[in-house]
């Protein structure tokens, strides 16, 4: 594509706060208003008063301990008086709040739409309550009377993938190096860490195979896009002519059962969910040949395994050979697509209702050319984003375009 | 819920810093409801599906409505048999606690139903897709009434 039509939904600004393990000088309010207003500055706006509408994103009352945090951040923001949609969507949460902005604003509904999400999963929480709620996460009736952690969802999906493809537990420890390494280059990543295969599989124990180090981080942290239409930014954004626009080109969701005893031996250790919001997403967008078209993916690598899960799944490589791709290094930096430049789940972190919103701000950055640096990826025209909750139970991929 | 302390301190940038230290506890009356029976057949030493009359699709976890054609289904008995699909030793206790770590995980899919069930397996050996496994029920009082069950390797197919 070379220019977008007036109706094209571009992202007009994107913010976001570092994501770290305690923001003990922060709210969840305080996160949110930082964001969006690093969102609204960057649509060159002084304030958000010409925003139509706005949809907040976060996951959990409990580890956020407000019930009707929609209307708060609303609040926080500028916008009271203004409608509000409060997404939640697992882990899907921000992705999935981009996704009812997009409808929102191609329904005609809305002219622009700030998209807000923040989460404190960091360590305000205490470890044994953190622990207690997450456990809800999983079916409350079948699940979580036996296993606490979702490490162990996730590990009887890699076991059977090791066990069908001949995928090693040595193949996922290197995206957990990987995106470790990528972190240390992001300013606003939680941990970044110069790290082994060996420092991994040396990590204590959570659910064979996967350790310590195959797990992402628990973050506070806020992510805010503005979305608008093509027509909205040219009469209301004054940053939007001085650099190249970026689209929303594409958004799709899919879904799952939840439980993971209800799925199908053939697609056991698949995410479903996700291979199906793909595939529409890529319809969608004109993406044919996803592993030469797209240029980089923020992909939820929530454990290292699903990582290497999602490139099959997200069509950057075959079915079966995620183990091999992460051992060649083909979707690190300087490959084929680079997965994860901001660090992921893994190294940048993860405040759920935030994620989905942090990977569309990396995105946004890297399409326009504003990350410079190593972590650049330089050129880039096409860029996905891949969330999913619980082990795929809903899944959002959007994409995103920069005009040529 | 109650303020335990506070915390005056400064911040990076030598702002003030106030933290509060709160409690908050909960407590429910879970009702399982349409589940209800599968919990009585478990102190009954049954596993209890569903099936519906009008498809014939057969539930597990059960489910009081066909989710097909939502025809209220009808419960029946269970043989207690199923084969392991994937299994996991898991490195921390579950949240209701009743079962000390490590212990095996499994998916399993069980004989008589369309569906299946994630729970432990007995033993320390974790078993391999394709294992038969049979229910155990557990004597003792249990940390949550699941666990009033758990499955076992059938002697020689380990
Ligand atoms: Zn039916």
């Amino acid at each position: 594509m070379t220019s977008f039509s007036g109706d094209t939904v571009l992202v007009a600004g994107v913010g976001m706060t570092p994501f770290v393990g305690f923001r003990h000088d922060a709210s969840v309010r305080d996160m949110v208003a930082e964001a969006s207003r690093t969102a609204v500055a960057d649509a060159g706006l002084r304030s958000t008063s010409q925003i139509d509408m706005g949809v907040a994103a976060y996951e959990s009352d409990h580890f956020n301990r407000q019930m009707s945090l929609g209307q708060v951040l609303h609040d926080t923001v500028g916008l009271a008086g203004k409608p509000l949609v409060r997404v939640e969507g697992g882990g899907a949460t921000g992705a999935l709040a981009i996704r009812t902005a997009l409808m929102a604003l191609r329904s005609g509904e809305a002219r622009s739409v700030l998209v807000f999400g923040g989460e404190t999963n960091g360590k305000s929480v205490d470890r044994a309550t953190a622990t207690e709620i997450l456990a809800m996460s999983a079916d409350l009736e079948w699940e979580t009377p036996v296993f606490g952690t979702f490490a162990a969802p996730y590990a009887l999906m890699i076991t059977e993938h090791m066990r069908r493809y001949g995928t090693t537990a040595e193949q996922f420890a290197q995206i957990a190096v990987k995106n470790r390494r990528l972190a240390l280059d992001n300013p606003l990543a939680h941990r970044g860490m110069s790290i082994t295969v060996d420092d991994v599989r040396s990590s204590a124990p959570l659910s064979d195979p996967y350790r310590l180090f195959d797990a992402s981080l628990l973050s506070d942290g806020a992510a805010a896009v503005l979305l608008a239409t093509s027509e909205w930014s040219e009469q209301h954004s004054p940053t939007f002519a001085a650099r190249p626009p970026v689209a929303v080109l594409a958004s799709a969701a899919a879904t799952d059962h939840p439980r993971l005893s209800d799925r199908t031996d053939e697609m056991f250790p698949h995410f479903a969910a996700k291979r199906n919001a793909a595939a529409e997403a890529y319809r969608a967008a004109g993406i044919d040949d996803p592993p030469n078209q797209v240029d980089l993916a923020e992909v939820y690598d929530s454990f290292s395994g699903a990582e290497l899960q999602a490139y099959e799944d997200l069509v950057l490589c075959p079915v079966g050979r995620g183990g091999q791709a992460a051992a060649e290094g083909r979707f690190d930096r300087g490959g084929q697509v680079v997965v994860n430049p901001s660090g992921g789940l893994l190294g940048r972190g993860s405040a759920v209702g935030a994620t989905g919103i942090a990977q569309a701000v990396e995105v946004v950055s890297q399409l326009r050319g504003e990350v410079t640096g190593p972590r650049a990826v330089s050129g880039a025209r096409i860029g996905i984003t891949d969330t999913h909750a619980g082990v795929g139970s809903l899944c959002v991929v959007n994409v995103f375009a920069r005009a040529a | 819920m109650r303020v335990t302390g506070v915390d005056r301190s400064t911040g990076t940038g030598g702002q003030p810093v106030y933290l509060l230290d709160m409690e908050m506890s909960q407590r429910y009356r879970h009702a399982v409801g349409s589940s209800s029976p599968f919990y009585r057949g478990l102190e009954e030493g049954v596993l209890r599906a569903t099936r519906c009359p009008e498809c014939g699709a057969s539930w597990f976890p059960p489910r009081r409505f066909c989710p097909v054609d939502m025809t209220e289904t009808a419960w029946y008995d269970l043989p207690g048999t199923g084969t392991v699909t994937a299994a996991t030793r898991v490195h921390s206790p579950p949240p209701f606690g009743g079962i000390d770590p490590p212990y095996v995980l499994a998916s399993i899919r069980l004989d008589g139903v369309d569906g299946g069930i994630t729970h432990r397996v007995t033993g320390s050996e974790t078993p391999k897709k394709g294992t038969v496994v049979t229910v155990t029920f557990i004597e003792e009082a249990a940390a949550h009434p699941l666990l009033a069950i758990a499955f076992s390797v059938r002697r020689g197919e380990a």
